[in-house]
């Protein structure tokens, strides 16, 4: 039982949402799947006064075009799985929910959105949505703004969200790159202790690494890529040289993140690229 | 023996803070309800609390254990990470909708009674969705599938041989006797199996 009162609200419109929000601002919180934000609340280390669920809005469509892949905010990861049109235009978020932890109940609660907003540096969303380049449309109290993933990570649990801002959607361009993901987990049933997005597109070669760092990591490595696959001995310096301060927490400390990560970044190389690592 | 006189409770203060609720509607088990929940309560607690139906257990209040796994609108989730106000309007099936009138076992119970697939039994009203999810999407699953569709429930008492084995005879029951779902899955699409990256290799 949660066990301080609580009021529910449920907007109909994304304005009304971000008044709400502003209203209660310090003492409320967005309620997207709701896997992090109720356990936390019930264990009352979370209080809030008001939660605004984003159900009113609607925003469980994936829409796909030409030039781009458009996640709304309550897309669940079954969804994604669903979604044979997303297969074909985003393989890589298809990829990555394959792995998401906690069964199909899980996967028929969690939503993309609600992970990338909970930052939380153990999981799969933040990084992965780095390497895709995706963009994230916000919706605040003046109006809609796109903030690029790569920038809307601070710190561990922290986003550039300001008060009265929620995620619309995630939107990925459309591109001709190939991805590779690894995830590194103790049990089925556990959090990442590491995970990497490898990207190619043209002469580009980046890694995007997760759970290593408060947030993610992104490594430009196409200068270890110009003649086929990436080197992979100089892919692992590269990584462990990009990460003075791993993360650590019960899971895992960071030295032992630190040592793996190099591996798990090659291993997506070696999916992306069809060879052993 | 004296009954001694229960002392009248101190009177409360005036300004009750009120806890914030309201009425909800839901269909549970094919029937509908109204019912008076807290905005802070979730889904579990309505489904045990207010309508009295005790069959959904409630295990670990983290979304770990799957103990409390019900459907919500065709799709098994763990109830304890719904809040109750965000379900209003729902169809709700709990374990107690799954039988027959009569209280008969579903194929998938008779082979959980069958094959000893439980001990003290609180993880079943989980593992029984999370086997008719997979059956329902599959009809003819591996060992491998069962598996990676019941990872999101926690048997304590470790009866897992047992539960992997029941899934296996309930579809195999299932296909016997035609009530098999026969859903075609799409070349292309996802399979309910797909869960786990830890047991397979990487996907290209």
């Amino acid at each position: 039982m949660i066990r301080t009162p609580l009021r529910y609200h449920r907007p109909r419109t994304p304005d009304e949402a971000s008044a709400l929000l502003v209203e209660h601002r310090g003492d409320v919180a967005v309620l997207g799947g709701g896997t992090q934000l109720l356990p936390q609340m019930n264990r009352d280390q979370v209080h809030v006064g008001h939660l605004v669920d984003l159900r009113g809005l609607g925003l469980r469509r994936i829409e796909v075009t030409d030039d781009q892949v458009v996640v709304e905010a309550l897309v669940t990861y079954a969804d994604v799985l669903l979604s044979r049109d997303l297969s074909r235009a985003a393989p890589h978020l298809r990829r990555v929910a394959h792995g998401v932890t906690g069964g199909r109940q899980i996967r028929n609660t969690g939503t993309l959105a609600g992970s990338a907003c909970f930052a939380m540096p153990g999981s799969d969303m933040p990084a992965a949505l780095v390497g895709i380049d995706a963009i994230l449309r916000l919706h605040g109290p003046d109006g809609a703004r796109e903030v690029r993933a790569a920038d809307f990570y601070v710190d561990a649990f922290t986003t550039v969200l300001r008060p009265g801002e929620f995620v619309l959607a995630i939107t990925i361009p459309r591109t001709a790159a190939r991805t590779g993901y690894c995830k590194v987990k103790h049990s089925s049933g556990s959090w990442p202790i590491a995970t990497a997005t490898a990207r190619r597109l043209d002469g580009s070669a980046t890694v995007t690494l997760g759970s290593v760092h408060a947030t993610p990591l992104h490594v430009d490595v196409s200068d270890l890529a110009s003649n086929g696959p990436v080197d992979r001995a100089a892919l692992a310096d590269r990584v462990r040289s990009a990460l003075p301060a791993p993360w650590t927490d019960v899971l895992a400390p960071g030295d032992y993140r630190a040592r793996i990560a190099g591996v798990v970044a090659a291993r997506a190389f070696s999916e992306l690229e069809g060879v052993p690592a | 023996m004296t009954i001694q006189e229960t002392p009248s409770p101190p009177s409360l203060p005036e300004e009750v803070e009120e806890v914030p609720g309201r009425e909800i509607t839901l269909t549970v088990n094919g029937r509908p309800r109204r019912v008076r929940i807290e905005d802070r309560q979730l889904l579990v607690e309505v489904v045990r609390g207010q309508l009295g139906l005790i069959g959904t257990k409630v295990g670990c209040y983290n979304g770990d254990c799957g103990a409390c796994t019900l459907q919500v609108d065709g799709e098994i989730r763990k109830s304890c990470l719904v809040l109750a106000a965000s379900a209003d309007g729902a169809e709700l099936t709990t374990i107690e909708g799954v039988g027959g009138p009569d209280g008969a076992l579903d194929e998938i119970q008779q082979a959980f009674w069958d094959n000893d697939a439980f001990q003290c039994g609180f993880c079943l009203p989980g593992h029984l969705f999370a086997t008719r999810d997979l059956l329902d999407a599959d009809d003819d699953p591996s060992e491998q599938d069962v598996r990676d569709a019941l990872v999101g429930n926690l048997c304590r008492c470790t009866g897992y041989v047992n539960l992997v084995k029941a899934a296996l005879d309930a579809a195999q029951r299932r296909r016997t006797t035609g009530t098999a779902d026969r859903r075609s899955i799409e070349e292309e699409g996802p399979r309910p199996a797909d869960a786990c990256t830890l047991h397979r290799g990487p996907r290209p």
